[in-house]
């Protein structure tokens, strides 16, 4: 019988999945993270700190529309 | 002549089926965003409806794969595909009426080669294609979504698990947007493109296109077109399995499942795969609910849906066989595809008003 599971692009299947799945959530968690220690600390009047955790929190969002966007550049590609 | 009337009804039963595919899958889209409250239901299915249509246009990796490499198609007939399909509309529709999310996917791959060994034995199956392209990426693809949803999961709460609730479950909730509209997306580019194959199968049958053709526009179209209508006219019955049923969930699970849900349609539609959305869908919102808590799952229910999931395939294909058997009584010509089909009208009727009768399911969330 011939090569009958194409093995190369179910391992790449397998990793991309793994790698973009657990990748995007936790940074967007990230995200959510931020905005919460955000708010946090400004009421603690700590401004320096809260601004620090705002950027965090704009960098992951920005992160993780950037690789939204990428995946579906990647699809539409082929 | 004849020939062509049967391409119509194979077209048209096509289209009927993947009308039948985005109903019964509208659950796997959407349930998750309304079981946590993300979307109103008439938002989220609308959303998902429109992203179902533009998903169908990304790509026809997974179209070339059913068109050309499950069956052989030098010896299929229009008829052939045509007795497939109401294989898979059939089991679709049994399914359905016991709020179980099967797989249309495989009830199309199941049927058309039902039909295609009832019709020119096991050589019109080209096992390796089937095998190596279908059954072993849909074996993988709901483990790994389960995986992906499970560790995700995990780390999500270490990262925001200290934080205020209230906050967490509204970023989670404006998340779910975003996954709930890139599952849709993935969820039109992979089972449109289903649909998208078998009219092309049955074009190249009928001697219309050359064989390994790619799918012309108005198959694409058309396809993007029924599959959308159908996820926009979905039922309740599978929502509220998929929503609340399996596990009770929060928005971060939501997201996760979604999430995983997406990732993995999207990466085995790059190489072609035609995997069951269904089954991925349900793999990730169970590693969702295992990543928190192993007895959060609702194992009898997901137990009966495996069940389901392990008979799709035999079943539409048994279906198939017998639809061609049926088909083939009143020879080649075009009376035996009208019969069935009328038949088959008469039976989803039935199916309906008995169902109707029973009442409505009640609405999730």
């Amino acid at each position: 019988m011939a090569v009958v599971v194409e093995t190369k692009q179910l391992l790449e299947t397998v990793v991309v999945s793994l790698v973009a799945g657990i990748g995007v959530t936790v940074v967007f968690s990230v995200a959510i993270w931020g905005v919460a220690r955000f708010g946090d600390l400004n009421r603690d009047d700590r401004p320096l700190a809260a601004g620090a955790a705002a950027m965090l929190a704009g960098l992951a969002a920005l992160f993780t529309l950037v690789a939204v966007a990428f995946g579906i550049a990647v699809m539409s590609s082929k | 002549m004849s020939s062509d009337v049967i391409l119509v009804i194979v077209v048209g039963t096509a289209l009927a089926f993947d009308f039948t595919n985005g109903f019964h899958d509208t659950a796997n889209v959407v349930a998750t965003s309304i079981s946590t409250g993300a979307a109103r239901p008439s938002v989220a299915i609308g959303i998902a409806s429109l992203l179902n249509f533009l998903g169908a246009f990304i790509s026809i990796s997974v179209a070339a794969t059913v068109a050309n490499d499950v069956v052989n198609s030098a010896v299929i007939t229009p008829t052939i595909v045509f007795a497939g399909l109401i294989g898979a509309i059939a089991w679709n529709l049994i399914t359905w009426s016991f709020g179980l999310p099967s797989s249309s996917s495989h009830a199309l791959i199941g049927g058309v080669v039902g039909s295609a060994v009832a019709a020119a034995g096991f050589d019109a199956v080209l096992a390796d294609g089937l095998v190596g392209k279908v059954l072993i990426p849909a074996v993988i693809a709901p483990i790994l979504a389960f995986v992906v949803a499970g560790i995700a999961i995990g780390l999500v709460y270490r990262v925001v698990g200290r934080q205020r609730p209230g906050i967490v479950t509204r970023g989670f909730r404006y998340g779910q947007i975003i996954s709930g509209g890139l599952l849709a997306l993935a969820h039109g580019t992979n089972d449109a493109q289903k649909t998208m194959g078998v009219i092309t199968l049955a074009l190249v049958a009928n001697g219309t296109l050359a064989a390994n053709a790619d799918p012309p526009l108005w198959v694409i179209v058309t396809s993007a077109t029924a599959i959308a209508l159908g996820t926009y006219s979905g039922g309740w019955r599978i929502i509220r399995t998929t929503g609340t049923r399996i596990i009770k969930m929060d928005a971060a699970q939501g997201f996760s499942a979604q999430g995983a849900g997406a990732t993995v349609i999207l990466a085995s539609t790059h190489f072609g795969f035609p995997l069951s959305t269904t089954h991925v869908i349900n793999g990730g919102v169970m590693g969702a609910g295992a990543g928190k808590r192993v007895s959060a799952v609702r194992w009898g229910v997901a137990g009966n849906i495996v069940t389901a999931w392990l008979l799709t395939l035999p079943a539409a294909a048994a279906i198939g066989a017998l639809a061609y058997g049926l088909t083939a009584i009143f020879g080649s010509g075009a009376l035996g595809p009208v019969l069935v089909t009328l038949m088959s009208l008469s039976l989803i009727v039935a199916v309906f008003a008995r169902r109707s009768r029973e009442g409505a399911p009640v609405p999730a969330g």
